[in-house]
């Protein structure tokens, strides 16, 4: 086994497992705990097909700011007892258990028809991508995809707002005096 | 050829397959978990999973255009959480409840 | 002044009075509406006698104002510009539309005074001059055809203005039905003239006409002109679409006056005239509008010798003398037309203005058996209205003896013309004497009827100026077209003033090869009016000498007078053969088709709609986690479907 597909290897196994327990754990702090956990792997593979900047992103944004906010309204809520962690119907539930299997495995199909289409999929065009690939994001970002950029900017000043205004209201939209 | 070395030759294939395992386990999570904090979660886990193909196809196609996607899906997926989070505090603060199936008025 | 600018002022000041006034017609009191309204069509007055003035200047053949504003509507072909033209003929009728119209707006100040919506009344006329402007001013058949119906939505409000009454509301719909049946061959008329000649201008379709040989007795434009001319039938009231106009007679009496007789119902013949060469060129259509004219003559004169309304008398009338313009029109006498046309504007006007007065002095009351003896109560609307018998009945030297005599002798003399249609005109001009002095005698002359509870007065000064302004037209219109004959022994009197005028416009038949003499035009007009003058004296005698007559010779023709007070019941006629089979036919479609298929179909729709949305209403239970997974069962289909490919 070479040193990169183990690496894959040992990351995609930590990935899944804790996604599995995020989805699976009973407190929600755990699970919590478990996305971080994902989040990290996730950006360790992301530094492993070289995108270096989405990576450092990544670590910063999701495992740290994101997930810090969870935290925070976990922390908030003082749910000391989570006694069941899935909702009612045990019919609906094997409906929603069977569906989720046929659609994962539909994914996968048409993921594996779509590779097709590429020239070579598995060879990794070492050429075409730069070695400085933060360099070059940053030069894409700036100039062919500037206008979405600020967009997004104008996005997060709006969330910004929304989201204090939101804190504000007492109980809902509809506030009772 | 991949099929010959499945384990050493990491291929395209392989962070694909990792990402609909990792999607279809958040859309599980979303689907049956009671807490609404929890399927906030799963739904971040989704996205991660998508972020995951955006940066694979980037890398094996040779173009950076999949990793500016990926950026612009993170700045959403923040702001998404946190307004998303912000309605969650507003609604527990007034009915003290997590539970998605106390949320039903959206009946017909 | 610049042309352009006093056309503009010309059509939009009317516009605007109608703008203010029905802004505010709950605000503006009969004062400040009435003299607002007036002013507007004083001052299109003005702008029409400068335009006249300035055309009078310019060359005989080259009178002309055309103003362009902007193109209308630009189809292929379809070039129709928002054109206007001032020429001979249309001169003739704006200054007869504002002068008339600004008397009668004026009178309408005092005859409207009590009136709740008066301002409303008023919006309404001004909006009835400037589609009436449109119509005569337009340069195509399109502009004409948007005044056309323009004065034809005016006259349907005003006619039913007091639509509280369902009788006059009645009246107003039965005016714009009939109307509505004129416009769709009006219509017709035009399709067919433009697949034909390719252009709907009058001044392209006149010199186009007489170019293209008619194919045969009934081609392009036979039949155009002839749809054409059923349009004139509906709005000028002539056989068979006139029934409409003796129930108009339920509007203001100002309306009947500036409407019904002075401008609105003379669009018809206005129209044939600015048609004339297509007209020529079409002589089975001038056939039967000479027929039709000359038999509205006479029909609509025996009627209005049996009726006791004294606005009903004059409405008949009114359409009588609308008989004899197309009677001159059909015998290709577009001038003689245009003639009678502006006298009987003035004598008519005059004459309902000064029923108008009557009527306001009598407390509303229009029956003319309670009437009589007014001559000493109303001194000036009497004398007025007795020009106006002289007018009409066409004693020299008034202003109907002119233009009736004018009629009479082409119809004699034209190529187009026949004896029988010279018949025809003098026996209507006896009938007209007859019911014109049974008018005057039972109004103003003879012993009082008037019951006692009603004191009569003279109408006020508003009202008695229009009066004697009109009563002076009346008098001196005439004399613009005095005839060959008179004009020989009047030295220094040019002859035929108007002749010359319309002259340039018109191409009338041509007179050369037919001789008549001098003698015998003096013979004819001896006849016609020693005719009138005999039956007006006997019908004086009749009705204040001893007014037992009447009534044996009425009982005596029995069914006949029977007939003839009964409308010859056309309107019966209308509705047995026409509206009730209709209407009949109308309520089996509501009963079988709309009640039974129609509506059970759309209930049915309704009903499923309504079955298959509680069926999927309960997809709907709230659940969020269920909403997901319909999103992911449309994952699914769409991936199976994806692959399936």
């Amino acid at each position: 086994m070479t040193a990169d597909a183990f690496i894959f290897w040992f990351l995609s196994l930590v990935a899944v497992t804790s996604g599995l327990s995020v989805v699976m754990m009973a407190n929600p702090i755990y699970s919590a705990l478990s996305l971080a956990m994902t989040m990290v792997s996730l950006a360790a593979l992301f530094a492993t097909l070289g995108a270096y900047f989405i990576a450092g992103v990544q670590v910063i944004v999701y495992a740290g700011a994101v997930m810090v906010l969870f935290v925070i309204v976990l922390m908030l809520f003082d749910l000391r007892e989570e006694t069941k962690a899935f909702t009612r119907g045990q019919v609906s539930g094997a409906l929603k258990i069977a569906m989720i299997g046929f659609l994962a495995g539909l994914i996968v199909m048409v993921m594996a028809q779509g590779v097709k289409f590429l020239a070579a999929p598995d060879v990794v065009d070492a050429a075409k991508l730069p070695e400085d690939s933060s360099k070059a994001l940053g030069l894409v970002l700036f100039n062919r995809h500037i206008f979405g950029f600020e967009a997004l900017g104008v996005l997060l000043l709006v969330v910004a707002v929304g989201t204090v205004a939101l804190a504000r209201s007492k109980g809902g939209t509809h506030a009772k005096h | 050829m991949p099929s010959t070395d499945v384990i050493n030759q990491i291929g395209l294939s392989h962070y694909l397959v990792l990402s609909a395992a990792l999607f279809t386990m958040g859309f599980l999570g979303v689907l049956m978990r009671r807490n609404v904090l929890v399927m906030m979660m799963c739904i971040e886990l989704m996205l991660n999973a998508v972020n995951l193909t955006f940066i694979a196809f980037s890398k094996f196609s040779g173009r950076i255009d999949g990793q500016i996607m990926v950026f612009f899906v993170m700045t959403i997926a923040a702001a998404e959480a946190a307004v998303g989070l912000a309605i969650i505090v507003s609604i527990f603060k007034r009915y003290r409840e997590v539970n998605i199936r106390f949320f039903e008025h959206l009946k017909g | 002044m610049n042309h352009s600018l006093l056309m503009a002022i010309l059509l939009l000041s009317p516009f605007v009075g109608f703008l203010i006034n029905g802004a505010r017609y709950r605000k503006n009191g009969p004062n400040l509406a009435g003299w607002l309204a007036t002013t507007a069509i004083a001052i299109s007055f003005i702008c029409s006698i400068l335009l006249v003035a300035d055309l009078i200047g310019m060359p005989a053949e080259s009178r002309r104002i055309a103003v362009s504003f902007f193109d209308w509507i630009v189809i292929d072909k379809l070039k129709v510009a928002a054109g206007f033209v001032v020429d001979p003929i249309s001169a003739i009728m704006i200054l007869v539309i504002t002068g008339v119209g600004t008397l009668i707006h004026m009178f309408s100040i005092g005859y409207m005074h009590h009136d709740k919506g008066v301002a409303k009344y008023f919006a309404y006329l001004n909006l009835f001059v400037f589609n009436m402007l449109i119509l005569v001013l337009g340069d195509s058949l399109l502009t004409m055809f948007v005044g056309w119906e323009g004065v034809g939505l005016c006259s349907y409000l005003l006619i039913g203005f007091w639509f509280t009454d369902k009788d006059k509301a009645a009246a107003g719909m039965k005016a714009f039905i009939t109307n509505r049946i004129g416009d769709a061959a009006f219509l017709l008329g035009m399709f067919i003239l433009f697949m034909t000649y390719g252009t709907l201008n009058f001044f392209d379709l006149n010199q186009l006409a007489p170019t293209v040989p008619e194919a045969s007795w009934l081609g392009a434009a036979t039949l155009g002109t002839l749809m054409l001319f059923i349009g004139a039938t509906g709005k000028s009231a002539q056989i068979p679409l006139y029934v409409w106009l003796p129930d108009a007679m339920a509007g203001p009496t100002p309306v009947s006056a500036l409407i019904h007789a002075a401008t609105m119902v003379t669009a018809g013949v206005y129209m044939i005239v600015r048609l004339n060469a297509m007209f020529i060129a079409a002589p089975n259509t001038l056939m039967i509008i000479a027929v039709i004219g000359a038999a509205t003559a006479v029909m609509a004169a025996s009627i209005g010798m049996t009726q006791w309304d004294i606005k009903k008398v004059l409405a008949y009338s009114t359409v009588s003398q609308l008989g004899y313009m197309f009677l001159a029109a059909g015998v290709g006498a577009f001038g003689v037309a245009m003639f009678h046309l502006m006298t009987h504007a003035f004598f008519k006007a005059l004459m309902f203005l000064g029923s108008g007065s009557v009527i306001h002095a009598m407390h509303e009351e229009q029956d003319i058996r309670k009437m009589g003896a007014l001559k000493k109560y109303m001194p000036i609307t009497h004398i007025t209205f007795f020009f106006g018998w002289l007018a009409i009945i066409g004693m020299p030297p008034f202003a109907g003896f002119f233009s009736k005599d004018e009629i009479l002798w082409k119809a004699m003399t034209s190529p187009l013309g026949h004896p029988l249609l010279w018949a025809a005109g003098v026996l209507g001009a006896v009938m007209t004497a007859f019911y014109m002095t049974r008018l005057m005698a039972l109004t103003f002359w003879g012993k009082s009827r008037v019951p006692k509870e009603v004191h009569p007065h003279e109408s006020p000064a508003l009202m008695t100026i229009p009066l004697i302004v009109l009563g002076l037209l009346s008098i001196v219109g005439g004399w613009l077209g005095i005839n060959h004959a008179i004009s020989s022994i009047l030295p220094g009197h040019p002859a035929n003033v108007l002749e010359h005028w319309l002259g340039p416009v018109l191409r009338e038949p041509s007179l050369d090869g037919v001789h008549h003499s001098v003698t015998m035009e003096w013979a004819l007009m001896g006849v016609s009016v020693g005719l009138a003058a005999l039956s007006a004296f006997v019908a004086y005698h009749f009705y204040v000498r001893s007014p037992e007559t009447p009534k044996k010779i009425a009982e005596s023709l029995g069914p006949v007078y029977r007939l003839i007070s009964k409308k010859y019941l056309v309107d019966e006629l209308y509705f047995g053969v026409i509206i009730n089979p209709l209407i009949a036919f109308s309520k089996n479609l509501w009963h079988h088709v709309d009640v039974q298929v129609i509506d059970k179909t759309t209930y049915l729709l309704a009903d499923l709609m309504k079955g298959g949305g509680s069926v999927v209403r309960t997809l709907q239970t709230g659940n969020m986690q269920q909403y997901a997974m319909y999103i992911g069962l449309g994952l699914v289909a769409v991936l199976s479907f994806v692959l399936m490919r």
